[in-house]
């Protein structure tokens, strides 16, 4: 047997429409969505971005599947656990490779681009009122129209700040603006020779890109429109919510270099900032790593013009080519139902999706869950168009370039809507 | 009684033989080669399924625009476009370059030094080639994790040991002056010990004889080691060389979990921007032109380092 250049090449060549045609066969599009009549059985997969940690897969196949196996005996279900890091590369994977998840956990603002390209099937609308949802908590489950995931968990971001340096200073109440928040800022800003031991307002603890859509939210402003297809950060409230940063770091009120890392307590705990961006689950935190501290951290919601309180969070979404879709369904209805979404509350620290839940002992003993539940009328989400995926990896990189002075925060933004604009473009 | 025989007559043509030998060896040769094609087989067919036929098709998925979701798209040579254009994939080739123009040069120089050291009679050596080496056998997350600590701006060991000579702590992987430099200072550290071994088994097979005669004609051991240590050494070098630029230009699990390719870009290299493409952004046909260009990249730099070399035959 010998290898002429020309049998190598076909060789080569047919491999390679293999290959792409491998591609194009898996690819999810044009197919409809996946009928969930018939018999509640089979082996599915569940691809879950929650309960990480022994505890957290006691939990689920410990308690919850289990349950869930009690009433679907002849149903399956093998987890495949990840975190929000690995999450779209598992997604990815799994769609290249025709292994998609039956059931898969998304974030806010991931809905319409996967249900865009018909990757994640329609849920029935029988679902969206089977149990009391606040219609921003729905918000981000739904496209065109349609419902296609059952929220689960929300993680608020919210303002948190120092009860005994607000007293210290001889501040009462908690800004109500921009203005205001300078100014405490400032007043709370403690310098030791030149050098800044405790900054008024930490914004950089959180996510860049979800610390300046809270601004951005709170001032009025829009991400896109209501169809997805036009940006609208690129207006004066979104450059002035960006600014706004720039302005506190001129002023020493906030350092970009003093935030919490890794694994460490945040700044309010260090006693490293006064006031700062956070998430409800410092709750928890807060019980764990400093106890003495519960009763002297405050929470408010802030705006500029219109208070607003970014809401991420984690849902629940049914695969579109699932090969046991009445399994899927089944799952998907109960992940989604108060038995799971509270117990997946309370390993993270989360607020829980459904509105019912407001009453129940975990969060009466969560202030901070209490506090964002009871606030839900001013959450906000991010997201809203299809090419969301794209645009949302270069937010805090290309912010991150006013920020460090590379360029202006117009220009930052500027940036930022062309790239978001090509990304939109692109559909 | 004499034994008369028959004159030999040596001018007599040989016995053709019924069969000639010919065929024979091309018989032999040609089962020869099927056995050799039998054996390279495996090896070959695990090439093509697991690189060739993914590189081509990288090729091809270049040229369109797929996002895993729908089906690729004939989009010419818009990818290269955009990604030639794109001011933060630029800012990456710009940050690979730097990373490599300083970690490979550098590693490379230490990995001789501390080569030339271990190949002496000193004692423990083989603890201290392991220490050396060690760096390369582990995790880079465990690396990674260590230097974070190492880092990290208000309990790092860096800033004490800084704090303690008076010198001001400095926010190492979130500024963007120090950033860059602390992920060449890991990655050069994490370098040497395969380098290092290379280097050690190369001056290990060195021939004494040259040194021997050099030593008799009066070389110092400075001129020993650049007339000819160093010029013996040119093969390794070649390898160390050409294996260090791709590895540097492959630079991936440090970013990842040191910087996340901040502040600002800052740190962020091709294969980071080629991640974040195909698996964030969903833009698999983009990503893929993004690793042409790396390939080309490499090519490039190889071809060029080769020429420089004369070719790693170690004729010199």
């Amino acid at each position: 047997m010998e290898f002429s250049r020309r049998s190598f090449l076909t060789a080569m060549g047919l491999g390679t429409a293999a290959a792409v045609a491998g591609c194009a066969t898996t690819s999810p599009s044009g197919s409809s969505a996946a009928d969930p009549t018939g018999p509640v059985e089979g082996d599915i997969t569940f691809l879950c971005a929650l309960f990480e940690g022994a505890t957290g897969k006691e939990t689920l196949e410990g308690k919850l599947i289990k349950q869930f196996n009690e009433k679907y005996p002849d149903v399956n279900v093998t987890v495949d656990y990840t975190d929000y890091g690995s999450l779209n590369e598992k997604i990815t994977t799994g769609l290249a490779s025709g292994l998609m998840p039956d059931v898969v956990t998304l974030g806010v603002g991931w809905i319409p681009p996967f249900a865009f390209k018909n990757a994640i099937a329609p849920l029935p609308e029988s679902l969206a009122t089977r149990y009391t949802y606040e219609e921003r908590v729905l918000e981000p489950s739904r496209f065109d129209g349609k419902l296609y995931a059952l929220p689960m968990v929300l993680d608020t971001r919210i303002v948190a700040y120092r009860k005994d340096f607000f007293e210290e200073a001889g501040l009462t109440g908690t800004p109500k603006n921009w203005d205001e928040l300078r100014d405490y800022a400032k007043q709370l800003t403690v310098k030791d020779g030149g050098k800044t031991t405790r900054v008024g307002f930490d914004p950089f603890s959180i996510d860049l890109r979800q610390c300046w859509e809270t601004f951005l939210f709170g001032n009025s402003g829009e991400l896109f429109s209501t169809d997805g297809r036009e940006v609208l950060f690129d207006s004066p409230e979104g450059v002035a919510s960006l600014q706004l940063f720039l302005d506190m770091m001129a002023d020493g009120s906030a350092d970009f270099a003093l935030t919490t890392e890794a694994g460490q307590p945040t700044t309010l705990q260090q006693g490293t900032s006064a006031i700062m961006m956070t998430n409800n689950s410092l709750y928890v935190q807060l019980q764990q790593q400093s106890p003495e501290l519960v009763d002297k951290i405050g929470t408010f919601v802030l705006g500029n013009t219109n208070p607003a309180m970014l809401q991420g969070g984690t849902m629940v979404s049914q695969s579109a080519t699932s090969k046991h879709p009445a399994a899927a369904r089944a799952f998907v209805e109960y992940m989604g139902s108060p038995d799971a979404v509270l117990v997946a509350s309370e390993q993270r620290g989360s607020v829980p999706a459904i509105s019912d839940l407001k009453d129940s002992d975990y969060v009466k003993g969560n202030p901070m869950v209490e506090f964002a539940i009871t606030n839900l009328d001013k959450a906000r989400s991010e997201g809203g168009t299809p090419a969301w995926m794209e645009i949302r990896e270069k937010i805090k990189p290309t912010l991150e370039t006013a920020i460090v002075g590379q360029q202006s925060a117009q220009a930052a933004i500027d940036q930022l809507a062309g790239i978001a604009n090509d990304a939109i473009a692109r559909l | 009684m004499a034994v008369v025989s028959a004159p030999r007559d040596v001018s007599a043509p040989p016995v053709v033989p019924t069969r000639s030998p010919a065929p024979r060896r091309r018989r032999a040769g040609a089962a020869r080669r099927r056995a050799g094609m039998l054996m390279v087989a495996p090896a070959f067919l695990h090439a093509l399924i697991w690189i060739g036929i993914p590189v081509i098709a990288a090729f091809v998925l270049s040229f369109t625009h797929y996002d895993v979701l729908t089906q690729p798209r004939f989009n010419g040579i818009q990818n290269y476009v955009d990604a030639l254009t794109d001011p933060v994939f630029r800012r990456g080739m710009l940050n690979t370059l730097v990373y490599a123009f300083f970690t490979v040069p550098v590693a490379m120089g230490i990995a001789l030094l501390i080569a030339l050291m271990l190949d002496t009679q000193l004692r423990a050596r083989a603890l201290f080639r392991t220490a050396v080496f060690i760096p390369q056998v582990t995790a880079t997350i465990a690396v990674a994790l260590v230097w974070l600590w190492i880092y990290d701006p208000r309990n790092g060991l860096l800033n004490a040991v800084l704090g303690f000579f008076g010198i001001p702590a400095q926010n190492w992987l979130s500024s963007t002056t120090w950033a860059m430099p602390s992920v060449i200072v890991v990655g050069i550290w994490q370098g040497i010990g395969l380098k290092m071994l290379i280097y050690l088994a190369a001056l290990q097979s060195l021939p004494k004889d040259v040194y021997e005669a050099a030593s008799v004609d009066g070389a110092s051991k400075t001129r020993q080691f650049f007339s000819i240590t160093l010029p013996l050494l040119k093969p390794a070098t070649f390898f160390v060389f050409v294996t260090s630029v791709i590895s540097a230009f492959q630079a991936f699990d440090l970013i990842y979990i040191l910087t996340d390719g901040g502040p600002a870009n800052t740190t962020t290299m091709m294969t980071y921007e080629i991640y974040k493409s195909a698996f964030r952004e969903f833009r698999v046909g983009y990503a893929c032109a993004q690793s042409i260009i790396l390939f080309v990249f490499l090519l490039l730099l190889t071809l060029a380092n080769r020429r420089l070399n004369g070719g790693d035959s170690g004729r010199h």
